[in-house]
């Protein structure tokens, strides 16, 4: 596992690639992302430049103190926010602008190619644990593929939740599972629709140190397994450093 | 697809939803049941109306209508009519066995011709019965009490002829039948039969007083009858029922003088001394100057089936017309025109319609908007529980949920609360109709409130059917108010900012 921080003097391209040349396209990537925050008349400056880089297969573990942006650039990432139009620089996915992305696309790119993770699990409090992993599945299919693709469905939610030692809780609701336990579920959730990057919103966050191991084992050979690309938000130093790269964010650049 | 399991799963989940179909369920059957009354007792009315009056009516009021008998042929030749039958219609006093005296309307009928047109053998009440009324749980209804049954089939023979046999003799004399809310002495039982709380009208004798008119509009004497009850009828229709008493046609004309008769001078004075040549003195006789045609008030007349009310009362106009240009000496009233009607636009009787028809609008549009309280009161529900689930919109968001697919989630909600809410009421306003008479009762005599008051509604009885059109558009108009409901908090939800939504505490 190789480090690499960002503190290049150009202020641009935050990191050094593990897995590509650095001519090549990145996977995923920020250029000189501003996005600001309104409150009534008052504006929050969040992200004022911050760049990020990521190549394919890579995990990237973006570190800052609480307010510094992280989460925003990560909701960035995921296309679940957008970044100022007048002064931002462009967010890609595999080289294409999500800015031209139309929103059918961008819900679409969201269901398909993104899986999240947040600290908080955010689980669906009435499904039950295999519901809450099938959803993204449900998300992108109407009733009819439904039918088809039912069992599979069904199967594939039930495999994840196994592999992540949930097989005997499959019918139970999130309150009644521990925390380790629910961001298992959000994990197999993020990971159902075989997404080819994975966000991670400080995942061990409302975790114990020994659960937040185990989670991060989990997220980390998954992506040795399924080849994804991983960015984990912490602001936790050993969390990151199980990363292949560290990027520091503060003031809302990265540093 | 997600919506679906959501849908299901928010539904069973929360009490939120079930005051949301409560309310969508009272609403609708609150309009259902107002409108199945008040259609079901218009409805009833005209039924009722069409089965005492036929389809249309010939009113001659001006002194009564001679040679009728013409007119008569005229209508039971013509394709357009089933039948034809005369009547007079009169204003009279009543003394009723109980002592009590009050104006009735007596109307002389022939009873065969009568009930050609009106079905009016079916209304008589007192005949025997081999199976009890559907409510008469507890066979309590006279009518089928053997030992009475004799005396009821006599009864039902005696309202057919309108002979009984009189009070001090066995022969049979012109008997009078008459409403069975008429006399007082029949109650409505809780199983919608009567029960003769008394006296058995048909055993008891009345006395018909009326007032006969001259040609020259002059009220020439008081003439009373003593009429045995040959039976009672019970059309449903409260005023008929109350204050309709009805003796043969030819009898009632001999009462007001308008039997075939002769036609006196009018020059002619009572009084007048004739002299004779050997210095006698006598009275003048009545100098006879030719006959006059025995006359009636009305002529009903049924429509053939396939002809409507209105195709009969074009066609009686034009038989009616033919009938005065062969008898030019018929004074025309000016409004001659209005006096054939059909039986809605009976003087009295259109009026009243208009008003139920109007009063059913008025109460439907009141309640209409009373509805608007279910539509604001789903709305607030909605709003609460999108607020609740700000966080669940979050997730659905970063997960691929578009925003065209969050708003389907809460109006397929809306729908889904606006279909069993409104199904629950339909269902509840099906019952509560069916059973309105016993629930109508009961809370007479639970807390002493009547509100179906029949003197004010005509009928005795609350109309008790829902009409499935109606249930239909209820229904649709209750499903469609829940996701007129759910419109603002789906579009709400569905532009909440997704960042936004999952930082929601």
């Amino acid at each position: 596992m190789t480090h690499a921080d960002s503190s290049n003097p150009t202020g641009h391209l935050a990191t050094a690639h593990l897995a590509s040349p650095a001519t090549a396209t990145p996977f995923v990537a920020a250029t000189n992302v501003h996005k600001t925050y309104r409150l009534g008349r008052v504006s929050v400056p969040v992200l004022h430049g911050a760049d990020l880089s990521v190549s394919k297969g890579e995990c990237v573990a973006i570190l800052g103190a609480s307010g510094s942006g992280k989460s925003t650039l990560l909701h960035l990432l995921g296309g679940l926010d957008r970044p100022d139009a007048a002064t931002s620089g462009p967010i890609t996915y595999k080289g294409r602008s999500l800015a031209e992305f139309s929103t059918h696309e961008l819900d679409r790119y969201r269901n398909r190619s993104v899986g999240f993770v947040f600290q908080f699990f955010h689980l669906l409090p009435e499904l039950t644990v295999i519901q809450n992993t099938m959803i993204p599945a449900l998300v992108g299919m109407g009733r009819l593929r439904y039918t088809r693709e039912r069992k599979a469905i069904n199967d594939r939610a039930a495999d994840l939740l196994t592999r992540f030692g949930l097989g005997h809780r499959l019918k139970h609701r999130p309150a009644e599972l521990s925390g380790g336990e629910r961001q298992r579920v959000a994990i197999a959730r993020a990971l159902m629709n075989q997404p080819d990057l994975v966000l991670a919103d400080e995942p061990t966050g409302n975790l114990d140190q020994k659960t937040g191991e185990a989670i991060l084992d989990v997220l980390l050979a998954l992506r040795d397994e399924m080849q994804q690309t991983l960015v984990i938000v912490t602001h936790s130093q050993p969390i990151a450093a199980r990363a292949d790269r560290t990027v520091r964010l503060a003031d809302g650049k990265v540093v | 697809m997600y919506q679906a399991l959501l849908t299901r799963r928010y539904l069973f989940s929360k009490i939120m939803p079930l005051f949301s179909a409560i309310a969508v369920a009272l609403c609708t059957a609150m309009v259902l049941v107002t409108w199945s009354v008040m259609g079901g007792f218009l409805n009833q009315f005209i039924a009722s109306g069409r089965s005492l009056i036929g389809d249309v009516a010939i009113a001659w009021p001006h002194g009564g209508l001679p040679y009728y008998q013409d007119l008569l042929v005229k209508l039971r030749d013509d394709d357009a009519v089933e039948a034809a039958t005369p009547t007079i219609e009169s204003l009279a006093m009543i003394s009723l066995p109980s002592g009590q005296r009050k104006a009735v309307e007596l109307i002389g009928i022939d009873p065969e011709g009568f009930n050609k047109v009106t079905g009016f053998f079916d209304t008589l009440y007192w005949k025997p019965l081999d199976q009890p009324l559907p409510s008469d749980h507890e066979r309590r209804d006279i009518r089928l009490d053997p030992e009475l049954r004799d005396d009821l089939a006599a009864a039902h023979a005696a309202g057919m002829a309108f002979k009984r046999t009189g009070e001090d003799s066995t022969e049979e004399v012109d008997a009078i039948v008459i409403g069975a809310m008429l006399a007082g002495a029949n109650q409505m039982t809780r199983g919608r039969f009567l029960d003769p709380a008394f006296e058995r009208m048909w055993n008891e004798s009345v006395t018909i007083g009326v007032v006969p008119f001259s040609t020259r509009n002059v009220a020439v004497d008081f003439k009373y009858r003593r009429f045995p009850v040959a039976n009672e009828f019970r059309a449903g229709m409260y005023q008929a029922d109350a204050s309709w008493a009805l003796i043969p046609i030819g009898v009632l004309q001999q009462m007001l003088g308008m039997q075939e008769s002769r036609e006196i001078d009018p020059a002619w004075r009572p009084g007048r001394i004739l002299l004779s040549a050997d210095g006698t003195a006598t009275p003048e006789p009545p100098r006879v100057i030719g006959t006059s045609p025995a006359k009636i008030t009305h002529i009903l007349v049924r429509a053939k089936d396939g002809i409507t009310p209105e195709e009969l009362e074009a066609r009686c106009e034009a038989l009616f017309e033919e009938f005065i240009a062969e008898h030019p000496s018929l004074h025309l009233p000016d409004s001659w025109r209005r006096a054939i009607y059909t039986w809605d636009k009976k003087p009295g009787v259109a009026n009243f319609i208009g008003a139920v028809k109007k009063e059913t609008a008025l109460v439907l549009v009141l309640f209409g908007i009373i509805s608007l309280v279910a539509v604001m009161l789903v709305l607030a529900i909605f709003w609460a529980m999108v607020s609740e689930k700000t966080k669940d919109v979050g997730v659905l968001r970063a997960i691929g949920a578009s925003r065209g697919g969050i708003a389907w989630l809460w109006l397929r909600y809306g729908l889904t609360i606006g279909i069993v809410g409104a199904i629950a009421g339909g269902i509840l306003s099906f019952i509560v109709v069916r059973n309105i008479n016993p629930i109508h009762e009961w809370i007479g005599e639970s807390l002493g409130i009547v509100v179906w008051d029949p003197s004010v509604y005509y009928f005795s009885e609350i109309p008790n059917k829902v009409d499935p059109t109606r249930a239909a558009i209820v229904i649709g108009v209750g499903i469609l108010s829940s996701v007129i409901g759910a419109l603002i908090p789906a579009l709400r939800a569905a532009w909440l900012d997704p960042v936004k939504a999952l930082r929601f505490e």
